[in-house]
């Protein structure tokens, strides 16, 4: 069942269905009227993932400092954690994974190694094809990224103004979604389909200087938006050609319906899909290393006959937001192959 | 009042008429009740124009499934049929076309002009898909389980179905699993690059539904289909005639078996009494009461239209509310003065085998037409025409799948004259400017010109034509929505929830009513396997 279908159970109001949808789609290839879309959207009002998209460490506010206190539990636990260190390579022998090898030729010895990045970077780059069978390759690279959406952070001189609400009040301190009719949602996903980015997205926003001021200069603010469809692959040209076009769009967008926005821009940042494949080494740009897409979740994720964070590789695991139960910050995927480890480990 | 009837069933069409035989075979006495003049249903032959007549809704489909043709013995009853040898010709927009045939390794040899890798990989494709089909097969003439308490039947069923699935192989195994959600566009782009074939392969998974080749779970319903036909684009299945023959075989049949069939004879009301079906009022009053009643029609109808509501509660009210089914698929029917030219003919892949020499001969063409043709090179056009639907607008360059059943049978059209038969998908249900009625017009123009790009000279061949939207297929022939299968085959509908979770045993919360139409699974088209399901359950009750 698709988003659209199941909010219509239940609301005959658009843009209340709408903004709702969004939750159906994010991450996906998918708009908001494709079959499957009803499941993912349920999958984020059960809180498991939710937020998940204004998290991925872009902006320093927030969810850094979520992943500061884990990396303190962790520490305190007894794990050690460094920095700036860049791994190149998993060292295998014998079909067993041995350690891995950093940027600068560093090799660091392990009796277990854990990926928690995703299947491509792991089996295609790091490891490489003659270390793994041939149908599990073919696996791999079946797995389906397709990122379908970029960042636009903005700084302002000051807080936008919406025409729908006016003034600063209370209203801009939680999400702000520009997302105003089912059919705005789905002709958005219609033409990241054929491989263009959408002319009028959907756009969802916060301002985490209103929560944390520290975050810019005294009066000024951020304003971070989060930005769909941008398809990773476009038929079209490169994003590196197409990048500023990508923001005018966003920011185009934003002046329906914030007039003033455009005057108060003083500094833009678009990470495109490629930026952010680039950047964080998220392939294809998705942002939940992987589609969440039916044939690619719960004992299919990533691939089938290897949901249970192993690999063809003794001793390398895969723990990241690739295996069950998928993307966002809730840390699952981590718990549960760590419990895999110890079971195989014998502790 | 008459005497008490054993068994009435709503509908006599293809399951409705299944049914029947089935019931009348173990010695019941069913009465079939059909609102139309005709038997037959979605399965009908009738003239559209003086002097043409045509399969007015369905073209194509079946076959039944195997132990039904056995047991129906259709020959006897009058049913021949055709089998093309060239299964699809699909013509492309450069003026080439791709010819599929009944034979996997021959079909291979065509696609290597377009494709060497393809050619090859069709082969397999084929395999896979008969691997697949035979498995599924098992499934369509099961009554879906309770899944929270199975019984030891359904147990039975499933410990079968499970090895025989583990007999396919982990790898085909785990395929299938990760197949069947998947966007039917994905699954064609694992195996071929050449996109006319892509969209040929694909269009199976999208027939009369609201969904594009890139919409979710639109691999399920082709494989479901293909559970009935494994070959990759359908292997055409013609009664000679056109479809109305088959029904009018499978009637006969239950004729013979001893079932009675009224047409003309439109149900109006369901009638039950503490919860207990009693019979039926058709329309113009006449009640008939009877020991159970089978209704045909789809889910849809039969509860919120037949049913009061009182029988049946506001919770199970709601879900069939939102039992989805809207029609995408609008019928065109065509009288032609003679046989359209496809330029794409002439230089398809073996055009010359069929053919039968290097010329472009015309008089040969018609061994390549006689299967089905598609228009839909490729498959951003089918999502294209998809998307138009999505807004309730028909597609400017529809999806098209015809047929020309008078090549089979030169006594449907006038002498030297020709009938063609066209699926146009999409065309919605509920348009969002005007309605069918003022817009029809258009739809019937941009069809034929649409035809017009790839066989020039249709427009100036055709004498007569009658366009049949889904709005006309729920007035006329009672199916909500319009919808061909009278509810989507989408993950959500199949099996266990077909109609609804908790009532896919073809019982209904009103004692001695049941479901025997599309609505009910497997509700995949015409090979009698709902009508034959619900029969068997019927005859369950009534031995316990
Ligand atoms: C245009 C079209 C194209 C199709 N193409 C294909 C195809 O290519 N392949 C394929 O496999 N399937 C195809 N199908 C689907 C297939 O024809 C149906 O799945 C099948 O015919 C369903 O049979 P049925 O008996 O369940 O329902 P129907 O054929 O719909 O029969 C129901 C009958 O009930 C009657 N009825 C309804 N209400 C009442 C009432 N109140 N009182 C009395 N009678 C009533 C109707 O008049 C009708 O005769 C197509 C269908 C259509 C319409």
């Amino acid at each position: 069942m698709s988003a659209a279908d199941f909010l219509d159970q239940w609301f005959e109001t658009d843009v209340l269905k709408a903004t709702m949808s969004a939750s159906g789609i994010i991450g996906t290839f998918l708009g908001v009227r494709s079959p499957g879309t009803a499941y993912v959207l349920l999958h984020h009002y059960m809180g498991e993932i939710d937020g998940a998209f204004r998290a991925w460490g872009f902006s320093r506010g927030g969810t850094g400092a979520i992943s500061n206190a884990i990396a303190a539990a962790a520490r305190e636990a007894g794990a050690e954690i460094r920095t700036q260190a860049g791994v190149e390579r998993i060292l295998v022998q014998n079909g067993r994974a041995i350690g891995v090898v950093l940027e600068g030729g560093e090799e660091i010895r392990a009796e277990v190694v854990s990926s928690s990045i995703d299947p491509r970077m792991t089996f295609e780059k790091m490891i490489g094809e003659r270390e793994l069978p041939g149908d599990f390759m073919e696996e791999v690279r079946r797995y389906k990224y397709r990122g379908s959406s970029g960042k636009v952070n903005l700084a302002l001189d000051g807080l936008p103004e919406f025409a729908a609400i006016p003034g600063t009040g209370r209203h801009l301190r939680g999400a702000i979604s520009v997302s105003p009719a089912v059919d705005y949602m789905e002709r958005a996903y219609d033409q990241a389909k054929y491989g263009e980015f959408s002319r009028r997205p959907y756009i969802d926003m916060v301002i985490p200087t209103l929560t944390d001021p520290s975050l810019a200069p005294p009066g000024k603010h951020v304003l971070s938006c989060f930005v769909q469809y941008a398809p990773y692959n476009l038929k079209e040209g490169t994003w590196d050609d197409k990048r500023d076009e990508f923001g005018d769009t966003v920011v185009d967008t934003i002046a329906e319906y914030a007039p003033n926005i455009r005057s108060l821009i003083i500094g833009r940042q678009v990470l495109t899909p490629l930026d952010i494949e680039r950047s964080v080494g998220l392939s294809e740009g998705n942002i939940f290393q992987g589609e969440l897409s039916l044939e690619q979740l719960f004992f299919l994720r990533p691939m089938a006959g290897w949901a249970r964070y192993r690999t063809p590789i003794r001793r390398l695991y895969l723990s990241g937001s690739a295996t069950h139960p998928g993307g966002g910050i809730m840390g699952a995927p981590g718990r549960l192959a760590a419990l895999e480890i110890l079971k195989d480990i014998g502790k | 009042m008459a005497a008490v009837r054993d068994v009435v069933i709503i509908g006599g069409g293809v399951n409705g008429l299944v049914t029947a035989f089935y019931l009348a075979r173990a010695g019941r006495k069913p009465l079939v009740l059909e609102s139309r003049p005709v038997v037959g249903g979605a399965a009908v032959t009738a003239e559209f124009y003086p002097g043409f007549r045509g399969p007015i809704l369905a073209h194509a489909g079946g076959p039944l499934l195997p132990q039904i043709e056995r047991d129906l013995q259709l020959e006897k009853h009058g049913l021949s049929v055709v089998e093309p040898e060239i299964c699809v010709f699909a013509p492309s927009p450069d003026g080439c076309g791709l010819l599929l045939r009944r034979d996997a390794k021959e079909t291979a040899r065509g696609i290597a002009q377009f494709s060497a890798r393809d050619a090859e990989k069709y082969v397999e494709f084929s395999a896979l898909l008969a691997r697949y089909g035979a498995l599924l097969r098992q499934l369509l003439s099961l009554t879906p389980p309770v899944i929270a308490k199975p019984g030891s039947e359904d147990l039975w069923n499933l410990f079968r179905f499970g090895r025989n699935m583990r007999g396919l192989g982990k790898k085909d195994m785990m395929r299938l699993l990760r197949y069947g959600p998947m966007a039917v566009a994905d699954f064609v782009a694992e195996f071929f690059e050449t996109e006319l074939l892509r969209a040929v392969i694909a269009a199976r998974g999208v027939l009369g539904s609201a969904m594009g080749p890139w919409s979710a779970g639109s691999t399920a319903h082709l494989l479901l289909q293909a559970a009935t036909d494994s070959h990759p684009a359908r292997a055409p299945w013609f009664p000679r005639g056109g479809m109305g023959a088959l029904s009018d075989a499978i009637a006969a049949a239950a004729r013979a078996a001893g079932a009675e069939i009224r047409c003309d004879a439109a149900v109006e009301k369901i009638i039950a009494k503490d919860d207990v079906a009693t019979g039926v009022v058709l329309k113009g009053g006449e009640e008939i009461s009877a020991e159970a009643v089978v209704s045909s029609a789809d889910p849809r109808r039969t509860f919120l239209e037949l049913c009061d509501p009182s029988y049946l509660g506001p919770d199970f009210l709601v879900k069939i509310q939102h039992f989805r089914g809207k029609g995408t698929l609008a019928k065109v029917n065509l009288a032609l003065d003679g046989l359209p030219q496809f330029t794409g003919l002439v230089r398809a892949n073996g055009a010359r085998a069929a053919q039968g020499s290097a010329g472009a001969g015309s008089e040969n063409a018609p061994a390549a037409l006689q299967g089905r043709i598609h228009i839909g090179p490729e498959i951003d056009y089918m999502e294209r025409a998809f998307d138009a639907s999505k807004y309730g607008a028909f597609s400017p360059h529809p999806w098209l799948d015809i047929t020309i059943p008078s090549l089979a049978d030169v006594s449907l059209a006038l002498a030297g004259k020709h009938v063609m038969s066209i699926y146009a998908q999409y065309a919605p249900y509920k348009l969002k400017d005007g309605d069918w009625a003022t817009r029809g017009d258009e739809f019937l123009k941009t069809v034929i010109n649409t035809l017009a790009e790839y066989a020039p000279d249709v427009p100036q061949r055709v004498l007569g034509a009658q366009l049949i939207t889904p709005v006309d297929m729920e007035k006329e022939w009672g199916m909500t929505g319009g919808h061909i299968f009278h509810g989507e085959l989408s993950l959500d509908q199949l099996f266990t929830m077909r109609p609804l979770i908790g009532w896919a045993r073809y019982r209904t919360p009103v004692r001695g009513l049941y479901l025997c139409g599309s609505g009910t699974h497997p509700g995949t088209g015409l090979n009698g396997a709902s009508g034959a399901n619900a029969a068997r359950e019927i005859l369950k009750d009534s031995a316990g």
